[in-house]
């Protein structure tokens, strides 16, 4: 009894505690560092937006939550266990070209389950279900080529939820997009999240879709990666694009934007000075 | 688009142009066929050419009805088929999983990829007398020039499709918890498949001209060695009723080959 109340209360939290990535320099045994100690705690049922200048190490972070690239040094807990390889407590949504260009909308939906080994006689229904949750019941039988790219991003949303993981992550999703497409994504987001209020990450360039979808702004800086601000969204929920002209919003966005132009300032010096 | 207009019932006066569209690849190439067979038949008649040396499409249709007549014809195709049909299926059967295997082990490539691509681009039919001392002549050492001939051309196509497997995809799946078997299974093979059949392809192409030599020298019976004695009696009419009929042959697998290839390609964006 007290061990299920506890995973209620820490399944889907994740906590990150100095962690440091590095990558090896192509062509030489130079390692280079491209996130480095970052810590961040990210509640249970909370909406986070990851913002910052391109190169910033947003990628890599997540990657590391995902547990698809090894650490350097730092932990990552998700639920008190640590995150080592990927796991069906997390679920990622890619920028592009993810989905099997040989499989169906369907099929896409369906590869997730069957990859974590979903029973069999329910993984063609549940796959359907989260087709239709994303609006695209028709065009389950269509291949990804058959698709417009906020289509395909719909599908790898799909394929995301189905698996039903604690915690949804999320890079750059609509970075392909053009601007209606990506506001008319982001409600679409949103309306799925609240449903079960999945804990979310969301890797962002642009400051006003990280402000409208977020209940906490990482803002990262760069050389090497690291979290400078994380600012609280004080907006009430449901977002609407009322929302997007308030005063409040306005002030959020004149920070965001301070930050990352201070950031590129210091890039264009150090690259200035090289 | 077009697989609804497709199956649903087109205006009349429409049907017509639909089956002309859906039908014109083979009325344009038969037509091309024809052409040039009236060619050749008239430049021969007209004089244009020698008719001695190049044959004609009249003189080869009484040279066939002598064949199919006198010639146990359907004998030599039969131990062509065979010689041809145990060297593709052994090729199949090593170059696929070989391919498959070179395509994902590095280890592997450093160890084998040089001797394979030596002999891969070596001129096979080097290997010949070799084959006659280890095999003797006959079916032995025909399936053999036909299985080297047909086995690199798969093999070294597997290895491509699985190397340029967009690796977006495989992580994308490991994401998702996929074990490297599911990766390899759900995600290098299938993304391969293409690559695969173009290799089968041109396979057949290898192992027909594989046969065909092969029977020229280590045979005394097949459309190769049928062929290599009309050609040294200078029956040229007699020669090319063989040569069309195993011409016939590859063209006709390397079709299926290619409606299999387009059956599989359906999710790609059409060219
Ligand atoms: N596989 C890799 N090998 C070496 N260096 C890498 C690798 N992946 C990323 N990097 C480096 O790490 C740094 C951070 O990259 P990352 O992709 O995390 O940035 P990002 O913030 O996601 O950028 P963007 O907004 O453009 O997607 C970059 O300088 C990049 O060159
Ligand atoms: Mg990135």
């Amino acid at each position: 009894m007290t061990q299920t109340l506890q995973d209620m209360a820490t399944s889907g939290r994740m906590e990150i505690r100095d962690l440091s990535i590095t990558y090896r320099k192509p062509k030489s045994d130079e390692v280079f560092t491209a996130v480095d100690g970052v810590s961040l705690t990210i509640e249970k049922g909370s909406f986070v937006t990851i913002v910052g200048s391109s190169g910033c190490g947003k990628s890599t972070l997540l990657l590391a939550m995902a547990g698809l690239i090894p650490k350097a040094s730092g932990v990552i807990t998700l639920g008190g266990l640590e995150v080592t390889k990927p796991g069906r407590d997390r679920a990622m949504v890619f920028q592009d070209a993810s989905l099997l260009p040989w499989r169906t909308v369907h099929g896409n939906v369906r590869f997730a389950l069957e990859l974590q080994r979903w029973k069999r006689d329910d993984i063609d229904e549940r796959a359907l279900r989260y087709v239709r949750m994303v609006g695209l019941g028709a065009f389950a039988d269509y291949h990804p080529h058959q698709l417009s790219g906020g289509m395909r991003q719909r599908v790898n949303i799909a394929r995301a939820l189905c698996v039903d993981p604690d915690v949804l992550l999320m890079d750059e999703p609509f970075g392909a997009l053009d601007a209606q497409t990506r506001e008319v994504m982001c409600d679409e987001l949103l309306r799925i999240w609240e449903r079960d209020k999945k804990t979310a990450v969301f890797v962002t360039h642009a400051i006003d879709e990280a402000i409208f979808l977020g209940d906490r702004v990482v803002v990262m800086g760069r050389n090497p990666g690291h979290v400078r601000d994380v600012i609280e969204i004080d907006l009430p929920r449901p977002r609407t694009n009322a929302m997007l002209d308030s005063a409040a919003f306005v002030e959020y966005r004149r920070r965001l934007r301070e930050y990352i132009a201070a950031d590129l300032a210091a890039l264009q010096m150090v690259e200035a000075l090289v | 688009m077009t697989a609804i207009t497709s199956t649903q019932g087109t205006v009349a006066g429409e049907g017509r142009t639909f089956l002309f569209k859906r039908y014109y690849r083979p009325i344009v190439s038969t037509l091309a066929v024809l052409g040039f067979l009236l060619l050749w038949e008239v430049a021969v008649t007209l004089g244009w050419v020698n008719g001695r040396f190049t044959s004609q499409p009249t003189q080869i249709y009484r040279a066939a009805l002598v064949i199919f007549a006198e010639d146990d014809f359907g004998w030599h195709c039969g131990v062509s088929f065979v010689s041809f049909a145990l060297g593709f299926a052994m090729a199949l059967a090593v170059s696929i999983p070989l391919g498959l295997y070179l395509g994902v082990s590095r280890w592997g490539r450093l160890f084998l990829e040089p001797p394979l691509m030596a002999l891969y681009t070596a001129p096979r039919i080097v290997l010949l007398p070799i084959l006659i001392v280890w095999l003797g002549i006959g079916l032995a050492s025909k399936v053999a020039i036909v299985f080297l001939g047909a086995v690199f051309p798969i093999m070294v196509n597997t290895m491509a499709g699985v190397r340029g497997a967009d690796h977006r995809l495989a992580t994308a799946a490991r994401a998702f918890g996929a074990t490297p078997m599911d990766i390899f299974l759900k995600v290098l093979v299938p993304g391969s498949l293409p690559a695969i059949l173009m290799g089968v392809r041109l396979g057949v192409g290898r192992g027909v001209l594989s046969v065909v030599i092969g029977e020229m020298f280590v045979s005394e019976a097949g459309i190769g060695h049928q062929i290599m004695t009309y050609g040294q009696a200078l029956q040229f009419s007699k020669l090319l009723v063989y040569a069309f009929t195993i011409s016939l042959f590859g063209y006709g697998l390397t079709v299926a080959v290619r409606m299999l290839e387009d059956r599989i390609r359906n999710w790609r964006p059409s060219s």
